[in-house]
C-alpha cells in the first residue's frame, strides 16, 4: 500500500487547524501541518503535531461490549444494535419519550450530530438532547443571540492580526488556542496593544502591554466601569449607536450607577488603569474582544457575555473587519454541534422547537410528529437520571470527568435503568454503561467540522476504525433504522444536503465546495462565497440590542473554613478529560500526573514543597494531588487542571448554575488546602 | 511579461515531469516524492509511483520535502529507492543527512529545481538553487544581512537586541514544530526532551536551554531552509538564530552546510590545529587559546 498523505482537520480545539496525516500501510504514523490551510497556514501546536498518537492505541474499543455484572462481554453488532433499540424503545413505552436523554458530541461531525438529534426527536418525540457546549459557551449562544442575533464569533481568526487593540478577558489562548494566539502576536508585531484580564499570570499575560488581575468573578464591574468612563468622556460611537442600536437609554441609566471608583472597589483594579484601558479600547480604530471560559463558566456567565457585547457595540467595534467579538470555542466541532441542533430548545440552525411554523417545517421534512416542549440540558439530564430520565444514550462525551460535582454525577449514572455509551475508549463514563458501542476517531471517518470562526471544513478518512469498531455515521444509521427511521444515507454528503435544505444559512454548503479551505456560514446559496464577518450593515436580529448586565458575585467565596479560591482549566499539552492526550506519549510526558498550582507564599504557609502531595477540599469533596509551586497564581488562589481522572478537579467544583444558560460555575469555588502527610496515607 | 513568466513556469514543470517520467520508466527509483494537485485543487506531498499520476505533479508552493524523504526511506524495505524533487535548501539538507549517515546515498535520487527570484526574496536565501539544477532559471542570491528585520535582531546594540529576542522567545508555546519540521533535527534521544535542559509541563520553553541548545546543535548543519520559522505558530524568527554562525563559517572557514558532500564541518575537525586553512580565527577564540596554553 505504501505511503499516503491525507489532508484533514485537527481533532482538538475549535481553531480547526489543517493536518496532513502520513499513512504507511494503513497505519497513521505521523502528522504534519498543512501549508495551504486558511487558518493554520503550516503551523500546529503540540497537540496537533501529536494527533496521530492515540489513533492506534491498544486501549481502543474494538467490539460492542455488554455489561455482565461487574465485567463487560464482547458481543457482535447484530446483537448490540437491536438491544440498544429495544432498551430505548422499552423505556419510552413504559415512561414516555421524555424519559430518554441523549448527549450528542462536540467531537463528532456535523452530520453525526444532525442524525443524533433527529433520531432523539423523531423516535422518542423528546427534545432531551444536549452536549458539552452547555459546559463551555452556552452563555455565549444565549447572550449573543439576544444582543446581536447570532451566537457565534463575529469575525474571522485572521482578522485578529489586523486589530489595533486586542482585549483578552478570561482566555489563556497561548495554551488553549495557540494558533489563534499567533494571530494576536502578528497584530502586536504591527504595533497593536494587548490588554489581558486574568487572575493568573498566564503566557498571554506575559506578552501583554497591560494586565488586569481582577478579583475572581468581577468581570461585570470592570466592564461596566469601562463603559461608564467611555460614556462620560464621550468616547463611544454615537453615530453607530444611533443608526444601528436600541436600548441605549436603558444601558446608560444602568451604567450610571457603575462609577469607575465603584468598579475599582469591586474588581480591585486601580481607577486610573480602568480609565486607561477603556480609552485604549474605545479610541482604537479597530478593537477586538477575545474571551473564553473565564467569562462563561460563572453563575453570571450570560450577564458577563452581555457586558462584553454591550462594550463592543457601544464603541462600534462590531460589524467591520479586524474588530468584533471572539468567543473561542473549545472543541473541534462544538460550533457545529450547536449549529446542528444538538441543543434542547432548537432544531438545526437555531430554529426554535416552540415556534409552530418551524416545527411544522421539520415535521413535514422528517415525516413525523415532533415535541414542542424544550428538553433538558446536560446537567439536568444527568441530574434527573434515575428519576425523570430512565435511559440515556451518550455519544463521545465524558460527564464522569467533565461535569461539576463528580460524586453526584457518578451516582446519577449508576441510577439509570439503561445507559448506552458510544465512544472510542472505555472512558470513565463508559465504565458505567450497560452497552458500549465502539466508534471511530477523527482520522477514521469523513464528514464536516465547523470551527470557531463558523468555517465548515472537510474531514477526510485516513485509516479504518480498529477491529469491529464502526464509523459513527454508520452506527447512527444502523440504530436509526433499527428504531424505524429511514436512515438509508449512503454517505455523510447526503446528510449535508438535507441539512442545507432545512437551514437557510447553510443552504450553499455542499461537500464538493468544501475541498479547498472550507466555507464560513452564513452561506445561503451555491454561489455564495461564505461570510468573513457578521453584522456588516445590519445585525442578524435587525438592530443591535443593549441588554443590561446584572452583577451577581460568585456564589461561593473563600471563608474561614475554606479560605482558598479554586479555579479549574486546561494546560497546554492535555485536552479536556485526557481520553486522547493522556494516551499520546509525547503529550503525556509533559504532564504525567495530576497537579495543582499554588503560590510560593501559600506553599511556605502550608509547609509544602514543590512536588509534594496536597489535599484540596471543598463542600463537594476532596482530591489528593501534587503541588506545583508557581507565581503564576496569586496568593490565596489554587488552579487545578481538570484532565486527570485520578484527581478529578470536578470533584470539587460547584454545580450552581447560571439561571439563563444553565452553565455551572466551574471557575469559582472556595477550597481548603492541606499538606497531605505521609502518615495519613498509611 | 506575465506571459513570459507563465510560459517559463510551464516549461519548468514539463521538464520536471519528463525527468520524473524517465526515472519511473527506467525504474531508477520506486517512487518520486513531489507535490500533487488533485482535481479538487488540493496540493499535498505525494509519492508518485505510476506514470499517469504525473499529470497532477506541481512545483508550487515551496514545500520542503527533505524530512519526508528521510522518513520514507527509513521506513522502507532495503533497496527501496526514492527520487525527490529538490529546491536548493532541500538538496543541501539531503546532503547533510547523507553526510551524517541518516540516508544512504545510493537510495536517493534528486531532481533539482531552481527557485524564483520572488521566492528567494521571501526566504532571504543566499543560494536559491541546488548544485544540480534540472529545471528552472537560476535566481541570484539574497544577502539576509541586508534585510531590515534581520539587522534589528542581529546587528547593533546588544542590550536592545537581547530585549528583542527575549520578547519573541517568551511567546514560545513549546509546540516542538521547529524541531519537528527541521530536516536536520534527527538526534535520538533529542536534547529538547531531556529533563536536565527542558522542564516538562510548562510554557514558555526556557530561552537559553531550549532555543539556544537547538540553535547550537544546528550551528554547522543548518541549511537555512527556514522550515523552523515557517512552522512557528507565534512568529519567532528562528532562522535568524542561525544566520550569524552560517556567516562566520562561510567567511572564516569557507564552509557552507550541505554544499560539498565530501567536506567535513570545521567543528568536527580540530579548528585550533587546522594549519592548512590559513584563515584568521574569529576574535572570541583568543580566550580558548590562552586557556589551552597556545
Amino acid at each position: 500500500m505504501g505511503t499516503e498523505f491525507i489532508k484533514t482537520i485537527c481533532p482538538y480545539c475549535g481553531t480547526g487547524c489543517g493536518l496532513i496525516i502520513k499513512v504507511k500501510d494503513g497505519v497513521a504514523v505521523a502528522t504534519y501541518p498543512d501549508r495551504e490551510h486558511p487558518v493554520s497556514r503550516g503551523s500546529l501546536c503540540i497537540k496537533g503535531w501529536s494527533a496521530h498518537e492515540f489513533i492506534h492505541h491498544p486501549d481502543r474499543l474494538t467490539s460492542p461490549l455488554l455489561r455482565k455484572g461487574d465485567t463487560f462481554q464482547k458481543i457482535p453488532w447484530d446483537e448490540a444494535i437491536p438491544m440498544a433499540a429495544d432498551k430505548l424503545r422499552e423505556t419510552a413505552a413504559k415512561y414516555g419519550g421524555d424519559a430518554v436523554g441523549g448527549l450528542s458530541s462536540a467531537k463528532c461531525t456535523n452530520e453525526e450530530n444532525y442524525l443524533f438529534q433527529k433520531l432523539m426527536r423523531m423516535v422518542f418525540k423528546t427534545n432531551n438532547v444536549d452536549h458539552c457546549a452547555r459546559l463551555c459557551h452556552a452563555p455565549t449562544t444565549v447572550a449573543m443571540a439576544q444582543t446581536l442575533g447570532s451566537g457565534a464569533m463575529t469575525n474571522s481568526i485572521s482578522d485578529l492580526a489586523g486589530a489595533e487593540c486586542i482585549f483578552v478577558i478570561g482566555s489563556n489562548a497561548a495554551e488553549s488556542h495557540p494558533i489563534i494566539m499567533g494571530e494576536i502576536y502578528k497584530a502586536i508585531d504591527r504595533g497593536a496593544t494587548l490588554i489581558v484580564v486574568d487572575l493568573r499570570k498566564t503566557a498571554v499575560v506575559q506578552n501583554a502591554k497591560i494586565h488586569l488581575p481582577i478579583n475572581p468573578g468581577t468581570d461585570i464591574p470592570l466592564l461596566c466601569g469601562m463603559m461608564r468612563h467611555i460614556i462620560d468622556e464621550g468616547l463611544y460611537d454615537e453615530e453607530f449607536v444611533k443608526a444601528r442600536m436600541e436600548g441605549f437609554e436603558e444601558l446608560n441609566e444602568f451604567i450610571s450607577a457603575w462609577t469607575v471608583e465603584k468598579a475599582s472597589g469591586e474588581c480591585g483594579i486601580d481607577p486610573g488603569l480602568i480609565k486607561l484601558v477603556a480609552e485604549t479600547y474605545a479610541k482604537a480604530k479597530e478593537s477586538a474582544i477575545v474571551y473564553c471560559m473565564g467569562i462563561t463558566q460563572h453563575a453570571c456567565g450570560t450577564a458577563n457575555v452581555l457586558a462584553i457585547c454591550d462594550l463592543a457595540m457601544l464603541c462600534g467595534h462590531v460589524g467591520k473587519e479586524y474588530s468584533g467579538i471572539y468567543p473561542l470555542r473549545g472543541q473541534n466541532n462544538v460550533q457545529g454541534a450547536c449549529d446542528m441542533g444538538a441543543l434542547p430548545n432548537v432544531y438545526p440552525g437555531y430554529q426554535s422547537v416552540s415556534d409552530p411554523a418551524i416545527r411544522d417545517k421539520f415535521q413535514k421534512a422528517w415525516g413525523g410528529e415532533l415535541s414542542d416542549k424544550p428538553g433538558l440540558t446536560v446537567t439536568e439530564i444527568i441530574g434527573s437520571a434515575g428519576k425523570d430520565i430512565r435511559a440515556a444514550y451518550i455519544m463521545a462525551e465524558n460527564p464522569a470527568l467533565s461535569d461539576p460535582d463528580t460524586s453526584h454525577v457518578l451516582e446519577s449514572l449508576k441510577a439509570l435503568d439503561f445507559l448506552i455509551v458510544h465512544d472510542i475508549f472505555l472512558t470513565e463514563t463508559a465504565r458505567f454503561a450497560n452497552l458500549v458501542l465502539p466508534g471511530s476517531c477523527f482520522a477514521e471517518k469523513s464528514g464536516t467540522f465547523t470551527n470557531t470562526e463558523r468555517r465548515f471544513q472537510l474531514l477526510r478518512k485516513a485509516v479504518d476504525p480498529p477491529g469491529n469498531a464502526k464509523e459513527d455515521f454508520a452506527i447512527l444509521c444502523l440504530l436509526g433504522s433499527a428504531l424505524g427511521l429511514d436512515f438509508s444515507y449512503s454517505h455523510p454528503g447526503e446528510v449535508m444536503e438535507e441539512i442545507a435544505s432545512l437551514v437557510p444559512a447553510y443552504g450553499g454548503i455542499r461537500f464538493e465546495r468544501l475541498e479547498r479551505g472550507g466555507l464560513q456560514w452564513p452561506c445561503p446559496d451555491s454561489d455564495h462565497p461564505g461570510t468573513q464577518y457578521l453584522h456588516k450593515d445590519r445585525f442578524t436580529r435587525g438592530r443591535g440590542l443593549f441588554v443590561t448586565p446584572e452583577y451577581t458575585p460568585p456564589k461561593e467565596l473563600p471563608d474561614a473554613d475554606y479560605p482558598y479560591y479554586l479555579s479549574t482549566g486546561r494546560m497546554f499539552a492535555h485536552y479536556h478529560t485526557g481520553t486522547m492526550t493522556r494516551r499520546s506519549p509525547f503529550l503525556n510526558r509533559e504532564a504525567e500526573e495530576a497537579y495543582a498550582e499554588i503560590n510560593p507564599e501559600d506553599a511556605i504557609h502550608l509547609n509544602v514543597k514543590d512536588g509534594e502531595k496536597i489535599k484540596i477540599t471543598t463542600r463537594r469533596g476532596s482530591i489528593i494531588t501534587t503541588a506545583r509551586i508557581t507565581k503564576r497564581v496569586s496568593r490565596g488562589c489554587i488552579f487545578a487542571p481538570f484532565h486527570f481522572a485520578e484527581a478529578r478537579a470536578n470533584m470539587l467544583t460547584n454545580p450552581v448554575l447560571d439561571p439563563l444558560s444553565r452553565i455551572p460555575e466551574f471557575k469559582v469555588c472556595a477550597a481548603d488546602v492541606r499538606k497531605e502527610s505521609q502518615d495519613d496515607e498509611r | 511579461m506575465v506571459v513570459a513568466v507563465w510560459s517559463g513556469k510551464l516549461i519548468m514543470l514539463e521538464k520536471t515531469k519528463n525527468i520524473a517520467k524517465q526515472i519511473l520508466e527506467e525504474k531508477k527509483a520506486n517512487g518520486v516524492l513531489g507535490l500533487m494537485k488533485n482535481q479538487r485543487d488540493i496540493v499535498q506531498p505525494h509519492v508518485f509511483k505510476r506514470l499517469p499520476e504525473l499529470d497532477a505533479l506541481v512545483l508550487e508552493p515551496k514545500w520542503l520535502l527533505a524530512k519526508l524523504s528521510m522518513s520514507i526511506l527509513r521506513s522502507s524495505p532495503e533497496g527501496y529507492r526514492l527520487a525527490v524533487l529538490c529546491r536548493g535548501c532541500d538538496e543541501r539538507a539531503l546532503i547533510e543527512l547523507t553526510k551524517r549517515n541518516q540516508i544512504e546515498k545510493e537510495n536517493l535520487l534528486t531532481i533539482g529545481i531552481a527557485c524564483s527570484q520572488e521566492q528567494a526574496a521571501i526566504c532571504l536565501c543566499d543560494r536559491p538553487y541546488p548544485a544540480k539544477v534540472d529545471a528552472g532559471e537560476i535566481a541570484s542570491g539574497v544577502d539576509p544581512f541586508q534585510d531590515e528585520r534581520v539587522r534589528e535582531f542581529l546587528i547593533g546594540n546588544d542590550k536592545k537586541r537581547m530585549e528583542k529576542w527575549a520578547n519573541v522567545l517568551k511567546r514560545c508555546i513549546k509546540c516542538y514544530g521547529c524541531r519537528n519540521s527541521c530536516p536536520i533535527c534527527v538526534c535520538e534521544p533529542c536534547k529538547l526532551e531531556d529533563d536536565v535542559w527542558v522542564q516538562r509541563g510548562d510554557v514558555p520553553a526556557e530561552m537559553a536551554t531550549f532555543h539556544l541548545i537547538r540553535a547550537f546543535h544546528l550551528s554547522d548543519t543548518c541549511v537555512a531552509c527556514g522550515a523552523c520559522q515557517e512552522a512557528c505558530p507565534v512568529n519567532i524568527p528562528l532562522l535568524y538564530l542561525q544566520l550569524s554562525m552560517r556567516k562566520t563559517l562561510k567567511e572564516k572557514y569557507g564552509y557552507e552546510a550541505g554544499l560539498d558532500p565530501e567536506k567535513k564541518s570545521p567543528i568536527l575537525s580540530d579548528f585550533l590545529k587546522e594549519p592548512e586553512t590559513g584563515r584568521e580565527y574569529p576574535e572570541w577564540i583568543n580566550s580558548l587559546r590562552e586557556k589551552d596554553g597556545h
